[in-house]
């Protein structure tokens, strides 16, 4: 992804102003600031959801202002920082109904339930599941589709010890596949070891 | 239409469908409360039998387009803006995503339509003869009610007090399947039954398939 | 705004036109069945057109905005929508004076006037959701949507008084069928053309101030002020802060 002079603004509010930068495959990037700082909005415009209110900015070899950008979709992957599971479904039935949309056998998706150590609680309604339980379903989602360009926000948080290494795992696959990882958080130590590279979002614009 | 725009279509049906399965609104609330406000109407203007069968039908159509109204602004609560983003970024695509909504939504809107149908035959003593146009105009108003209110519900998303502007844009534009519904239902007998009633309806029903079909991807793009 | 001389001269047309209408209207024949109060007629008809034109303005308006994305169609859409929905305000009140002095009742259930109450509200709605979303972008692709499927409402509103045995008089204009006396004719269609003119009137400087708060609205976005981050700062109570 390369992003040139990207500004975002909302409204009256300039979120992001200027923003320079460049990840290539096989790269992981840590993005780091403070509350407020932009960082989810910065990753919701490279995950297509948002449209830059100015400048260049290209994901996956498209230019996110042309239409081709609904195409690359399914190349990405987002972990947010709210869960985006169904609470009326079951954990099993979630990653089902992902496998039907991005059209990958459903079979997979309990074998990536277990992946994450929730095989066995595959029918477990979604809504009474914890945060760290719909985090690793998450998890599981992007182990299925393994995507070319994975993006994650605060993706340590809710998670325990055990599963800590979810993290390093998944980051690790998208590398090896010769894709790039995009991590924001507040957590310097733990994400430090396993990306490439580090960036600072401060006063609406990238400090490397 | 691939097959990969009706496996999408079909997932988002099957999902919604699981969903009320699961949680029940339609089945043990909604159904309830429409019956209940069958209930209401004599209380408020007679149990005189006559007038009771002449407002009927009318009484049963309205009670399904006012509870139409209720099904899209449950939606528009449920949808929370992450589930729009992760299911945006599977690929869907947003005719298919249109389409699956709309389908569960006509499906849950028939079942409501059924039962509440034979809770007005039992307490307004309503003749069914000629009630078999009924499996034409039960069907096209609930596919109608769906569009609209998938329509309506895609229109107000994330938008403030959006849950509370859904009634005021589905209930007027609903008013031409209520009137073909229940003009219909009123000439049946006598000289056989008016189709261009029907074909009101039908027309309405193919209004809103296109204007969904042609507005899905506009409407997908948050900004 | 600035007023230009040529937009002077076009409102003093406008009201001369408006005028002459008036004057037409009040030397048109009397209409011996109804005395005096039939010259609504020359009133009545000309808003509910009115409105007619502009929500098929707001419905052309629509699918042109979603075609080019530009945002001068939705201003367009938005501001003949506004208008219609004040001119059918005008016809209905319009209509229950005249239904008064016709029928000695304010409103009957009568299929035109209902429907056409109906469709005030589905208008109302569309204003109601382009207040609701600030973003001109976002308000534009959605009430859009809504300014399309509006016009589902117009067609019963129109056929209503041949569908249904009304009160309301039938559709004054039926080409092959013109039941109207020459003079009370040419009348109204002064009048139509009049209120047509005031309408194109009303849009124009409608869709002025439009245009001008969108103006603001993109200057101030694109001022050059603190980013929305730079609000947030360190605590000041805790180990780190004071």
């Amino acid at each position: 992804m390369e992003f040139e002079g990207v500004a975002v603004r909302v409204g009256v509010a300039t979120i992001l102003r200027d923003v320079h930068l460049k990840v290539e495959p096989g790269e992981s990037l840590g993005l780091f600031g403070a509350n407020g700082a932009g960082k989810t909005t910065l990753l919701r415009v490279i995950a297509t959801l948002l449209r830059p209110s100015g400048g260049t900015a290209r994901v996956l070899g498209v230019d996110l202002s042309s239409q081709d950008r609904f195409d690359i979709r399914p190349r990405l992957g987002l972990i947010g920082h709210q869960p985006a599971l169904y609470p009326e479904l079951t954990l099993l039935g979630n990653l089902e109904f992902s496998a039907r949309i991005a059209g990958v056998p459903t079979d997979a998706a309990i074998g990536a339930l277990e992946a994450v150590g929730l095989g066995k609680a595959a029918d477990r309604p979604a809504g009474a599941a914890s945060h760290g339980m719909q985090r690793r379903v998450e998890f599981a989602r992007e182990i299925m589709l393994e995507p070319e360009l994975l993006l994650l926000d605060e993706p340590h948080s809710a998670l325990d010890p055990s599963a800590v290494e979810l993290v390093e795992h998944i980051v690790a696959g998208v590398l090896e596949r010769a894709g790039a990882v995009v991590l924001v958080s507040h957590d310097v130590d733990r994400v430090a070891p396993m990306v490439t590279r580090t960036a600072e979002l401060a006063g609406g614009t990238v400090h490397e | 239409m691939s097959d990969r725009f009706w496996r999408q279509a079909f997932a988002v049906a099957k999902r919604d469908l699981d969903r009320e399965r699961r949680s029940g609104e339609v089945m043990w609330v909604t159904i309830p409360f429409g019956a209940i406000a069958l209930l209401l109407v004599p209380l408020a203007v007679g149990i005189n039998q006559d007038v009771l069968q002449r407002i009927g039908t009318g009484m049963l159509f309205v009670v399904v387009m006012l509870f139409g109204v209720l099904t899209a602004i449950r939606r528009t609560n449920i949808e929370t803006p992450e589930q729009r983003d992760a299911i945006a970024l599977l690929g869907i695509d947003p005719v298919a995503e249109f389409t699956g909504k709309t389908m569960a939504s006509a499906a849950l809107l028939l079942v409501f339509e059924v039962v509440i149908g034979v809770v007005a035959v039992a307490l307004y003593g309503l003749d069914i003869s000629g009630w078999w146009w009924m499996f034409a105009v039960m069907p096209l108003a609930a596919v109608g009610l769906a569009e609209l209110g998938t329509l309506s519900a895609s229109i107000a998303a994330s938008v403030q007090a959006g849950p509370a502007l859904v009634p005021l844009l589905v209930t007027p534009l609903a008013i031409p399947l209520l009137l073909g519904a229940t003009q219909t239902v009123e000439t049946v007998g006598g000289d056989g039954v008016n189709l261009s009633w029907l074909v009101l309806m039908t027309l309405v029903v193919l209004v809103l398939a296109i204007v969904g079909v042609l507005t899905a991807r506009p409407l997908q793009e948050t900004r | 705004m600035k007023s230009t001389r040529r937009d002077a001269w076009f409102d003093i047309a406008t009201i001369v036109v408006v005028v002459g209408a008036l004057v037409f209207a009040m030397l048109s024949p009397r209409v011996e069945s109804q005395g005096d109060s039939a010259r609504m007629l020359f009133v009545h008809v000309p808003t509910i057109w009115l409105a007619y034109l502009a929500f098929a303005v707001t419905f052309v308006a629509s699918i042109t905005f979603l075609v080019t994305r530009s945002l001068r169609w939705d201003l367009i859409a938005g501001s003949s929508a506004e208008i219609g929905v004040v001119f059918t305000t005008v016809a209905i009140i319009g209509g229950m004076v005249w239904g008064k002095a016709t029928w000695n009742v304010y409103w009957t259930w009568d299929a035109r006037l209902t429907l056409t109450a109906i469709m005030l509200f589905v208008y109302i709605g569309y204003l109601a959701l382009r207040r609701a979303i600030p973003e001109p972008e976002a308000r534009a692709r959605r009430s859009s949507v809504l300014g399309i499927l509006g016009l589902v409402q117009l067609i019963p509103v129109h056929f209503s008084v041949t569908w249904w045995r009304t009160l309301h008089q039938t559709n004054t204009f039926r080409p092959r069928d013109i039941q109207m006396d020459g003079p009370i004719l040419a009348a109204l269609l002064i009048s139509v053309a009049a209120f047509t003119v005031v309408y194109v009137r009303l849009l124009r400087y409608r869709y002025e101030l439009a245009r001008l708060h969108l103006a603001e609205h993109e200057a101030a976005a694109a001022a050059e002020g603190p980013v929305a981050g730079d609000a947030v700062s360190a605590p000041t109570i805790g180990p780190s802060g004071a």
